[in-house]
């Protein structure tokens, strides 16, 4: 036990910090913000040649095989800098592949990946927002050696840029014995899809994606026939435990802002940051700040031992949904006015954390699902024991 | 195939195989020896300290040297893992036998006591034969220490004490007070400190009770500030040779702040705020009300596993505190973070459970129709205090914002 970064993983943080504080700027983002693609793809190139999209992919696939927490720290060092780059969904769809692909598949998509050479994402989210496999309609029918996808998917990152998409599809209707869920590889320039941008609170790129018909080799299947629902609750545990790696670092940057900002900005002849109440606001900041990023390490660590770690993820996401929106809230206030003018940076951060404080699942979402493992299994609980699951 | 283990290169959040064992040996130990006899006295032992049984207990449980594992060999220590004590307290702690606590003074002797102070302290503190009272407080200094007015005036070889302690809740059994006197009345508030190590039989000292609102009735013993009693005591007198001044004269404010830095974090203080999140969730998991289950009201679900998150921090923080103590590493806010937090956790589920039971949260120990023997009622007028002792969790916060922060004074 030493829940401390060790030296290895500083370094790679206090690199991954130098190097983005040099090339992603405020005024990047702000750029990215209208942009069309709404990515740099020369910052891209760079990360990937700085080995970060590599890093969590297997040696055998021109990966570095290291660690789960290293990329969460390089997605924390991201979320700081609010880059604007495809990474979150690129590396989501990824380690989905590493996970659960054919060796064929890997070999497809993950030196790609690693070479900053493809851009991936992956749909989910259809009408009703929740991640239970009841809410998932997009049929993918067999025809021959294919299957024809048809449905509506929201809220799908980056698909603007993304070359392929993992679509999660019902199969078959949910019996005891699967959820009739399977999941699809499909290239997103395939005929039948067109895709709307949705205006989101962070300026970011998501997508309403609807198939009409779209046609994908059976090869493309992620697993087995009607027995994608495991998979994919891991692709979306992983995928927000990574998402809470990133509030994090983008709330801790913008706490930080907001006590520097209270030890400069004097009211009543001194500063701010002297009167007891703005004080207390900034520890609790930090202490809000902490607690979400030692949840988030602590269900990384987990995944990566290969340990049940829904609840972790769970705890993490609730804990910083709550609690790094109410961090950046706090540095707004303690910028009074200022911090709600377009040209003053600090909403930019404000506004990531906010949006994505509400995907990959609500803190009510999160807490129901603790609360199911909680109270509704028989024995008792104790505290940094595990809890099993209910099946 | 070869599989080595991948060398060790990223924050590890899991026990060692040998910690695992030594919890699996310690929950046998309790099995074997924590018997329903030794469990009656401590639910019955009234005031305050160890019964005979415990004591008993203790000696065979610092022979198995689960006690000061951190402290250096020569004292009766082994110079091992902090983690490891934490290990051996938090088994212990939860069948309410404190172990290798000692308070803050313990800490505090190692780092500034000569070697004949430590040689006549820590085996004994080990062992449970000496017991330390805390005598920092006063009627007119809390939260604010500093202002203590409990003089030491140096007489030849001798010093002469004169003042009030306030709420030192074991001098009526303790074997020795720690007291924190003003040594030097002019100098700067900080400066002008020492601390002694003073036997409580020595001639002018007395010890008058203060009864708290947990006596009567008293509280279970799981109880957070379940404490029946504490005490005021007057120094009138009181001849002590300079040998009982721990560390350097008028340095008395460094030596004390080094102890209750420790004192603040670990396996009691982790504790007594996240407790009562177990036991509502194991109590309601088994309840029901004329066939209504709290266990399935949606409010609270969500509330109890929003509080469950919450202790989970309170555990990560201390896992964060034990890490850096283990690197010899100083805090530099993370201890005050976490007794902002903890306590304030541990006030949040208490109400909370209050709202989930409603008018059988109110009924006390002995009662009829109490609900675990009244503990959450006693929790009620209890947890509140964890935010006030050993640092209040408003001057924590400006420790947090001053020290950690870099934020300017007011
Ligand atoms: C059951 C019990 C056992 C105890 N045991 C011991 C013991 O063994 N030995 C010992 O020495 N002491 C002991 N104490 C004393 C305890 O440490 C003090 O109660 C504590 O330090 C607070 O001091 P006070 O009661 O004088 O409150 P005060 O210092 O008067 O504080 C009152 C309130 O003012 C707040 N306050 C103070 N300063 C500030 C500030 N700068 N900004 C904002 N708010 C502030 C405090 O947080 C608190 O809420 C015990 C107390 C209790 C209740």
């Amino acid at each position: 036990m030493d829940v401390l970064l060790s030296e290895e993983e500083q370094m790679v943080k206090n690199l991954a910090r130098e190097f983005l504080e040099a090339e992603c700027t405020p005024a990047l983002v702000r750029e990215m913000e209208l942009d069309e693609l709404g990515y740099p793809p020369s910052l891209w190139q760079q990360m990937a040649n700085l080995g970060w999209f590599g890093m969590a992919l297997p040696e055998t696939h021109e990966g570095q095989g290291l660690p789960l927490t290293y990329l969460g720290i390089i997605l924390e060092e991201v979320g700081r800098a609010i880059a604007p780059v495809p990474f979150h969904s690129t590396m989501v769809a990824a380690l989905t592949i590493v996970s659960d692909g054919s060796e064929e598949q890997k070999r497809e998509v993950l030196p790609k990946v690693a070479a900053g050479e493809l851009i991936l994402t992956w749909a989910f989210t259809e009408r009703n927002p929740k991640y239970l496999p009841e809410t998932i309609h997009t049929e993918a029918k067999k025809d021959g050696g294919d299957y024809v996808i048809t449905g509506a998917k929201l809220f799908v990152d980056n698909f603007n840029v993304a070359e392929k998409c993992l679509v999660v599809c019902r199969t078959s209707p949910e019996s005891s014995s699967s959820k009739g869920i399977s999941l699809f590889m499909v290239d997103t320039l395939s005929q039948g899809i067109t895709h709307t941008p949705l205006v989101t609170i962070a300026k970011d790129k998501q997508s309403k994606v609807t198939f009409d018909q779209v046609r994908v080799p059976a090869a493309n299947m992620i697993g087995e026939l009607d027995q994608g629902w495991p998979i994919v609750e891991n692709m979306l545990d992983r995928g927000t435990a990574l998402l809470c790696a990133q509030m994090v670092g983008a709330a801790r940057k913008d706490a930080e802002l907001g006590i520097e900002y209270a030890k400069g900005r004097v009211a009543f002849g001194r500063p701010i940051g002297s009167f007891q109440s703005i004080q207390h606001m900034c520890a609790d900041m930090t202490i809000w700040v902490d607690g979400g990023q030692m949840l988030t390490f602590e269900a990384l660590w987990k995944m990566d031992q290969g340990l049940p770690a829904s609840i972790e993820v769970s705890q993490a996401k609730s804990f910083c949904n709550e609690k790094c929106e109410a961090a950046v809230r706090s540095s707004q206030v303690i910028h009074g006015g200022i911090g709600f003018m377009m040209e003053f940076d600090l909403h930019l951060w404000f506004r990531r954390v906010s949006a994505w404080s509400m995907r990959m699942g609500t803190s009510f979402e999160h807490r129901a699902r603790i609360a199911q493992m909680l109270i509704d299994q028989p024995g008792r609980v104790r505290l940094g024991m595990p809890l099993t699951p209910v099946a | 195939m070869d599989t080595a283990p991948r060398e060790k290169i990223e924050m590890d959040f899991g026990y060692s195989p040998e910690q695992e064992a030594l919890r699996d040996e310690v929950r046998q130990f309790i099995d074997d020896y924590v018997t329903d006899e030794v469990q009656d006295e401590i639910e019955n032992w009234g005031e305050g300290g160890r019964g005979p049984l415990v004591r008993e207990l203790y000696k065979i449980i610092a022979e198995r040297k689960w006690v000061g594992i951190t402290w250096p060999k020569e004292y009766g220590g082994q110079e091992g893992n902090r983690l490891d004590q934490y290990i051996v307290e938090e088994e212990f702690s939860r069948v309410g036998i404190s172990v290798g606590g000692a308070g803050s003074g313990a800490p505090a002797i190692l780092a500034a006591g000569t070697d004949e102070q430590k040689k006549e302290f820590l085996p004994g503190l080990l062992k449970g034969e000496i017991t330390l009272a805390l005598g920092f407080t006063e009627p007119q200094a809390g939260a604010d220490l500093a202002g203590l007015q409990c003089r030491a005036v140096k007489d030849g070889d001798d010093f002469v004490i004169n003042g009030q302690k306030m709420y030192t809740s074991s001098a009526h059994y303790a074997s020795h007070i720690y007291l924190m006197a003003r040594t030097d009345p002019d100098a700067p508030r900080h400066r002008g400190i020492s601390i002694f190590l003073i036997p409580m039989d020595t001639p002018g000292i007395t010890v008058r009770p203060l009864w708290t609102i947990q006596s009567d009735p008293r509280a279970p013993s799981k109880t957070t500030y379940g404490q029946q009693r504490t005490n005021e005591t007057f120094f009138e007198d009181v001849r002590v040779p300079r040998s009982c001044m721990l560390g350097e004269e008028n340095q008395g404010w460094y030596v004390g702040a080094m102890g209750l830095n420790l004192d603040r974090v670990g396996a009691s203080r982790y504790l007594i705020s996240v407790r009562r999140d177990e036991d509502i969730i194991n109590y309601i998991k088994e309840t029901e009300f004329d066939g209504d289950s709290p266990a399935q009201d949606p409010a609270v679900r969500d509330k109890l596993a929003e509080l469950w998150i919450e202790a989970q921090v309170c555990r990560l923080m201390t896992m964060r505190s034990m890490s850096l103590v283990n690197r010899d590493v100083n805090f530099t806010y993370e201890g005050s973070a976490e007794k902002v937090w903890a306590p304030e956790h541990g006030v949040r589920t208490t109400e909370t459970i209050t709202q989930i039971l409603g008018p059988y949260a109110q009924l006390l120990h002995g009662s009829d129709e109490a609900i675990e023997d009244g503990l959450f009622a006693h929790n009620v007028m209890g947890a509140f205090q964890s935010g006030i002792n050993h640092g209040s969790v408003q001057v924590m916060r400006d420790q947090v914002a001053r020290r950690g922060l870099g934020m300017p004074r007011g």
